[in-house]
């Protein structure tokens, strides 16, 4: 009734090639978009800027160009983490070495660092598949942590071994560092997701996107039809891997304010995946939607039973996490491989039948 | 019934061999793996505008030879003339670059695709705009788009599926997947176009459908077929000429009738001593 499709025609295949053929997805997207942009910042705390809406919108960028990379070129990866981190140490020493350079612009570039890093790894996929080539990007996961760690120049010889982020101004406001407020990192935050998002979209419904598509469903046929295997895989891992990278800047510039090398270790991998995973391989909307449920799920643990009245310790609330994201796991990978995406798609298609079952 | 929408504007580049004239010649192709020997010395052609069988009982080699003629295997003897250009070993998809196109014995399309999408993969190689414009998906970008949609819609008018426009492929029946995967691979325009086992496993209406697509685009568009079928009566009444090949040995050539009553050709499919 409120998804009805009847009566919306498409005369030119340029309306039929819109974003969003169907007003009210447009209508969806356009409620939801007055909530990022106007009624968030207006309502929500401190705390719920650092502990909720930033890393929501981080987690979702990792996990969109993993997506690229696993979702639609088929190709699977474990070193998330590790890219991400290429793309959080390019930004930290493009800063040190000029630091008058614009933060939006040490971002761009940094992508560039995490996607030539992803492409060399990504080499090997020409000649091996599926498990053994997660394998191969395990690999890079260990030697880029490592190298994080030994490679003092990384960290500018920092005793810590830290990367701490100073305060940067972007045309007079200060986005990065212990002085910047959260809403305006929120803002900027938000603003780069949103500008990614719109170009992954437009990248997987062209040409490219079917080329991935193509690759991941079957490669023999894809070549048939006249497709470069090599390029195509490597693009994906290029476009997926700056993606993560720009993910990976924003993680330590605009949330966590500081970096050792271990926090790109191997669980930040795994966690983008879940992420990717319990959203949706394969669609970009499951990106934000498993990066909502993964963040908010320790903060709804912790603060619903508090406000009945019987308040959890921490360490239980990591343990109930870690059990409730495990079960959810595999949950997923039973009942429903395409994740949340899948279930949005479901009711959608219910609604625009309702109330008729066909 | 209603007449069938003329589609003849729907044409095969030129590429500038007449009909009638050789477009793809095959001369004294070996092909072994390891000890196996899977075709030996086997010279054919195909003629510009004709409509080419090659047929042949269980392991004589027909898949072989499509996949040599589109560089899937390299031979270790013999020489491919195509379009009047002698070839060396190439690539698959170098070999879609100069006009060859297939279809699987099994289905070998993107399961996890539109039918819309899976011709419009067809295209991939026709669509030049970079990745900049692609993200953008403004001016070029989606002026070509919408250019390739008007031609791949011609396609599906052609085979008549409009209907699963927008369905996953991998939830249609069988026959219909057989006809999206030969719209995809007419989608590549190509000037050959291998059809391996087109009506495996279809029923008596299907395969008389699927007839009557293959003769269309053959006669329509003017695109060179060279199929592979066992269905004996459909290979005699389609095809122009037919080659019968047995244990990857070459044992007849020519018009359906007189592959029809060649002696060794009856040996082989009723199976005599060798």
């Amino acid at each position: 009734m409120f998804y009805r499709t009847a009566g919306q025609f498409k005369t030119t295949y340029q309306a039929d090639h819109a974003l969003f053929p169907v007003r009210q997805d447009a209508v969806l997207l356009g409620i939801v978009l007055i909530l990022a942009f106007v009624v968030f910042p207006l309502t929500a705390s401190e705390f719920a800027f650092r502990a909720l809406l930033i890393p929501v919108l981080i987690y979702s960028l990792a996990a969109l160009g993993l997506n690229v990379l696993t979702g639609y070129a088929g190709q699977l990866s474990l070193g998330t983490g590790a890219f991400m981190g290429v793309g959080a140490y390019a930004c930290y020493k493009l800063i040190s070495i000029f630091p008058e350079m614009n933060i939006v612009v040490a971002l761009a570039l940094s992508g560039f660092f995490s996607a030539t890093v992803g492409v060399i790894f990504g080499l090997p996929s020409l000649r091996i598949k599926g498990f053994y080539l997660a394998i191969a990007t395990l690999a890079a996961q260990f030697f880029l942590v490592w190298l994080f760690q030994k490679w003092a120049w990384l960290y500018n010889y920092n005793a810590s071994g830290a990367i701490q982020v100073p305060n940067i101004d972007f045309f007079g406001i200060t986005v990065a560092g212990p002085r910047a407020p959260a809403i305006v990192q929120y803002y900027f935050v938000l603003c780069i997701v949103c500008l990614l998002t719109f170009f992954i979209i437009n990248i997987t419904r062209g040409r490219i996107g079917r080329m991935w598509k193509a690759v991941r469903d079957m490669d023999i046929a894809a070549e048939l039809v006249g497709i470069n295997l090599m390029k195509t895989k490597l693009l994906a891992f290029f476009v997926s891997s700056y993606v993560v990278g720009i993910a990976g800047a924003l993680f330590v510039f605009l949330w966590r304010g500081a970096a050792e090398a271990n926090l790109f270790d191997i669980p930040l991998s795994f966690r983008v995946l879940f992420i990717a995973i319990i959203g949706g391989l394969g669609s970009v909307l499951g990106n934000f939607l498993g990066a909502i449920l993964i963040v908010a799920l320790p903060v709804v643990i912790s603060s619903v039973p508090e406000a009945f009245g019987l308040p959890l310790s921490s360490a239980t609330v990591e343990h109930l996490n870690i059990m409730i994201i495990g079960a959810l796991i595999i949950a997923f990978l039973i009942v429903e491989p395409h994740g949340l995406a899948r279930f949005w798609a479901v009711i959608r298609e219910k609604l625009i039948l309702w109330p008729f079952p066909h | 019934m209603n007449p069938r929408p003329d589609h003849s504007q729907l044409v095969a580049p030129d590429d500038g061999i007449a009909r009638g004239d050789v477009l793809l010649d095959v001369r004294n192709v070996s092909l072994s793996f390891g000890g196996v020997k899977a075709i030996t010395d086997i010279s054919l052609n195909v003629l510009k505008g004709e409509i080419r069988a090659i047929i042949g009982p269980n392991g004589a080699g027909k898949t072989s030879m499509l996949n040599v003629i589109n560089g899937f295997y390299t031979p270790q003897v013999g020489t491919i003339i195509f379009r009047r250009k002698e070839r060396c070993s190439m690539k698959p998809h170098e070999a879609v670059g100069q006009g060859i196109a297939r279809t699987f014995q099994n289905v070998a399309l993107f399961k996890g695709m539109s039918t819309l999408d899976n011709i419009m993969a067809g295209r991939s190689v026709m669509m030049k705009r970079n990745i900049g414009w692609q993200m953008l998906w403004r001016g070029p970008a989606l002026k070509e788009e919408i250019e390739h949609r008007e031609k791949v819609e011609e396609i599906i008018d052609f085979l008549e599926i409009q209907h699963i426009r927008r369905t996953p492929v991998g939830k249609l029946p069988y026959g219909l997947q057989k006809r999206v995967e030969l719209g995809r691979a007419l989608a590549m325009e190509p000037s050959l176009l291998l059809l391996d086992e087109p009506m495996a496993g279809m029923n008596l209406e299907e395969k008389e459908d699927m007839s009557r697509f293959i003769l269309d685009v053959n006669q329509q568009r003017g695109t060179t077929i060279a199929l592979i079928e066992h269905d004996m009566g459909v290979v005699m009444d389609l095809s122009d000429r037919v080659v019968v090949l047995d244990y990857g040995k070459k044992i007849a050539d020519g018009p359906p009738d007189e592959v029809k009553n060649n002696q060794d050709v009856i040996d082989a499919y009723l199976g005599v001593p060798h």
